[in-house]
């Protein structure tokens, strides 16, 4: 099913580039992005010391990119798990208990839902520290409830259903009902938003950066961006190799997270 | 041999009065019309009695007069006072009055208002004590005559008295007892100036019109200045180039911009009018803890630092390169002093005599540089060149990024950093813009005091005795001293002065282009459409 689907497929080809790139190849190119090792603003093929050329202080690009990506993938996927784990925590109690607890915590939800998130993402990192552990906790906190609301409506409907019926019948408590009956039944549209998320937390750790609220300590391409963006009309190069790269990352997992939509919608199974 | 100096050159100025050094136009002055001003921060009040800053300046120099006005060479003119005369101790300044200047409200501005004001900034300004602290009282014998008296000799006196830092405020009104930082009239001052105060609406415009009464005949040839707040850079420069603000001081652009700013026909942009200001841009230690306790480890972050390379290439050519504690303008700026010239291996000899030996990884030491909000080309880029290039000889930098400007001056201000990128203005004299970034009474809790909590008493004699010296070339001889004392003892490496920038329409005649730029009277600006 999930082999069958020809963008999954480049999904999942696009990303073990990625992978390759971020996670086999800084040992190949062991350049230090923060070092300088080249005049300022230097194009692409100026040397062969600097393949994609130089940045504003004369760091090379394409360390950058190498060296970059996991700071960037490492927001990401960590951003994703803290949504999840926030948005699944929420959702299944609403889901699950319903009357007064499913109004308190919709309320919340939908408090967190109306505010700005990118403001507000901007508000918790300039209010604790610019750290790459803070914006993680930041994207986490602010988009969850889109995730929350899908596990809530997902548990409205199972917990209706017969075996769920029978499983309290025998016995089950309200822990292993909502851990090892409803959950798993629950997940697979969960794993396809997860996925999703790891995309708009990538995104939104570039945003953070372009504004200037990346971590300046930890080379990541959001901040590759944010710092030369001020010099894109003189040196193309210091912003967009860093943006192709988030761009396919993001395409990856976007792509990714359609196969597995296919793939686990048991209507669309064998077609 | 002072009082014969200062009687000529009272007799060459007030042959010139009328010129006045600006820029010499050949056309006749065209009166009439609206000069229209962008202005970035929102202003507190309109009162520089009690308010430093530009926000506050630019409108306020020109309702007010003030004793003397500055050329752009730092030569004090005649305005409110016609004529003075120094006593040959240098202890007493006679200030003769213009005798038919009013304020805006009739009343006529007299020896009494003079002295009122100086004794409400020297209380009030927050360089009121640096300024005045030596004046011992204000004698008025008769309406149009005020005599400066003076505990010590006091060689800034001339610099204080522009309209800037002592504008000639009423004391039937200011003086009525009302605290004068909150006076309400701060608001909707009645003043001296050439311009009259109209109208203020909070964070849009102040309206400013015409004295008609003033006391230059036929000054200001403007009917009007408004001046427009304009909060974004980039609006107020769009506005500029589309004609709705004719003026723009202090524009906020970066380095970049600056030459596709020059392109443009209609534009004339110039770094011109902010000597007096003289901003320039350091990397500041924090002398009180290891690891720039030791002057070896300041020294070899100097050593680190290629100047040549921070302003050609990473600034392209932008700003000035500095070294010394003076802005180029300043009459007491000198080269000779200890520049630091890039030298990586001195600064490793250096690290290593410190004690400060390389891991396996080649990491000395790891510490943490701050930077503040401003001058972002100068002091967020140059932290992270020195990120980087500290790096080659073992000095792991980690950056901490200020959230705002609050929390960085407050981060300095209660000393809790290693080493920050800073700047200070140097001000129109080393009295007050200076001496109180060294010296050791000034260790305070205070932003743009000495944070760094530098100590050395040569250093605090020679710039006491500076501060107390008539003659300018021995006075010049001290600060000389003193800056080769600070270059070796580095509390503060300087990297380079700040360029501010000016962007006026052509149709601007006569720019106020003296050292004090925007803060300075526009009774000669005209308007050529």
């Amino acid at each position: 099913m999930f082999i069958r689907n020809k963008s999954a497929i480049a999904g999942l080809l696009l990303m073990t580039l990625v992978l390759a790139l971020t996670l086999v190849m800084p040992a190949f190119y062991p350049v230090d992005p923060f070092d300088i090792v080249w005049g300022p603003l230097a194009p692409p093929g100026d040397a062969p010391e600097i393949p994609l050329g130089s940045d504003f202080v004369g760091r090379d690009v394409l360390a950058g990119i190498i060296h970059g990506g996991r700071a960037t993938l490492a927001v990401g996927a960590s951003a994703a798990l803290i949504t999840v784990v926030i948005g699944i925590s929420i959702g299944a109690a609403a889901g699950f208990y319903g009357g007064f607890v499913d109004e308190i915590l919709m309320r919340l939800t939908e408090f967190f839902q109306v505010l700005p998130a990118l403001l507000f993402a901007m508000v918790l990192v300039s209010l604790f520290s610019q750290s790459l552990a803070t914006i993680a906790i930041a994207i986490g906190v602010v988009s969850w409830p889109p995730v929350a609301r899908l596990t809530r409506a997902e548990f409205l409907k199972i917990k209706e259903l017969e075996y769920v019926k029978a499983a309290r019948a025998i016995g089950a408590r309200n822990r292993r009902l909502i851990w090892r009956v409803i959950l798993p039944n629950a997940l697979p549209p969960l794993i396809v938003s997860a996925t999703l998320t790891i995309g708009v937390a990538i995104l939104f750790e570039a945003g953070l950066s372009f504004l200037g609220l990346g971590d300046p300590n930890v080379m990541s391409w959001g901040l590759m961006i944010g710092f030369n963006r001020d010099f894109v009309v003189d040196a193309w190069w210091a912003v967009t190799f860093p943006g192709l790269a988030i761009f396919v990352t993001v395409l990856s997992v976007s792509l990714i997270g359609d196969g597995l939509t296919d793939a686990l919608n048991p209507k669309l199974r064998d077609r | 041999m002072s009082i014969v100096r200062s009687i000529a050159r009272i007799a060459i100025v007030s042959l010139a009065i009328a010129g006045l050094a600006s820029p010499v136009h050949a056309a006749e002055p065209k009166p009439g019309g609206t000069l229209v001003v962008g202005a970035g921060a929102g202003v507190r009040h309109l009162n520089p009695a009690v308010q430093s800053g530009g926000a506050t300046g630019v409108p306020g120099t020109q309702i007010f007069a003030g004793l003397v006005r500055v050329d752009d060479k730092f030569v004090p003119h005649p305005y409110l006072a016609k004529s003075w005369e120094v006593s040959g101790d240098g202890m007493s300044y006679t200030f003769h009055l213009v005798e038919n200047a009013r304020f805006h409200d009739g009343e006529p501005i007299t020896s009494k208002d003079v002295a009122f004001s100086l004794a409400t900034v020297k209380a009030n300004h927050p360089f009121g004590i640096a300024m005045f602290d030596a004046v011992d009282r204000v004698d008025t014998p008769d309406p149009h005559t005020a005599v400066i008296r003076l505990k010590k000799p006091h060689p800034a006196l001339m610099q204080a008295l522009a309209p800037l830092l002592m504008p000639v405020i009423p004391e039937h009104v200011f003086g009525d007892g009302q605290e004068p930082k909150t006076h309400p009239m701060n608001a909707m001052p009645i003043g001296s100036g050439p311009f009259k105060y109209k109208e203020w609406v909070k964070g849009q415009h102040v309206i400013l019109e015409r004295n008609d009464d003033f006391f230059i005949e036929g000054r200001p040839y403007l009917d009007r200045i408004i001046i427009k707040f304009i909060k974004e850079a980039s609006v107020a420069l769009l506005a500029l180039e589309k004609g709705e603000v004719d003026y723009y001081p202090f524009a906020r652009v970066r380095f970049r911009d600056i030459p596709k700013m020059e392109e443009n026909p209609d534009l004339n942009v110039s770094t011109r009018g902010y000597e007096a200001l003289g901003p320039i841009n350091y990397v500041e230690f924090n002398m009180r803890n290891a690891p720039f306790d030791d002057v070896r480890v300041r020294a070899a972050v100097a050593y680190a630092i290629d100047q040549d390379f921070m302003v050609g290439k990473l600034h392209g050519g932008v700003p000035h390169p500095g070294y010394s504690p003076f802005y180029r303008a300043s009459p007491f700026h000198s080269d000779e002093l200890n520049k630091y010239e890039v030298d990586l291996e001195r600064a490793a000899a250096l690290l290593d005599e410190a004690g400060y030996k390389p891991d396996e990884d080649g990491v000395r030491m790891k510490v943490t540089l701050d930077y503040p909000t401003f001058h972002i080309d100068s002091l967020t880029n140059g932290a992270n060149y020195l990120k980087s290039q500290l790096k080659k000889v073992g000095i792991d930098v980690e950056l901490r990024a200020p959230a705002d400007f609050p929390s960085w001056a407050q981060q300095i201000s209660s000393w809790d950093y290693q080493f920050t990128m800073n700047n200070h203005w140097n001000y129109p004299d080393p009295v007050i813009g200076v001496h109180r970034i060294y010296l050791c009474d000034n260790i305070k809790k205070q932003i743009w005091s000495n944070t760094q909590g530098y100590c050395n008493e040569e250093v605090d004699a020679l710039l006491k005795e500076a501060g107390r010296t008539l003659d300018f070339d021995k006075r010049k001889a001290l600060y000389g001293d003193f800056q080769l004392h600070v270059s070796r003892d580095l509390p503060l490496y300087y990297i380079n002065q700040e360029p501010y920038v000016t962007a006026y329409r052509n149709s601007v005649m006569n720019p106020p282009e003296t050292v004090w730029g925007a803060m300075q009277p526009m009774d000669q600006v005209w308007l050529d459409r």
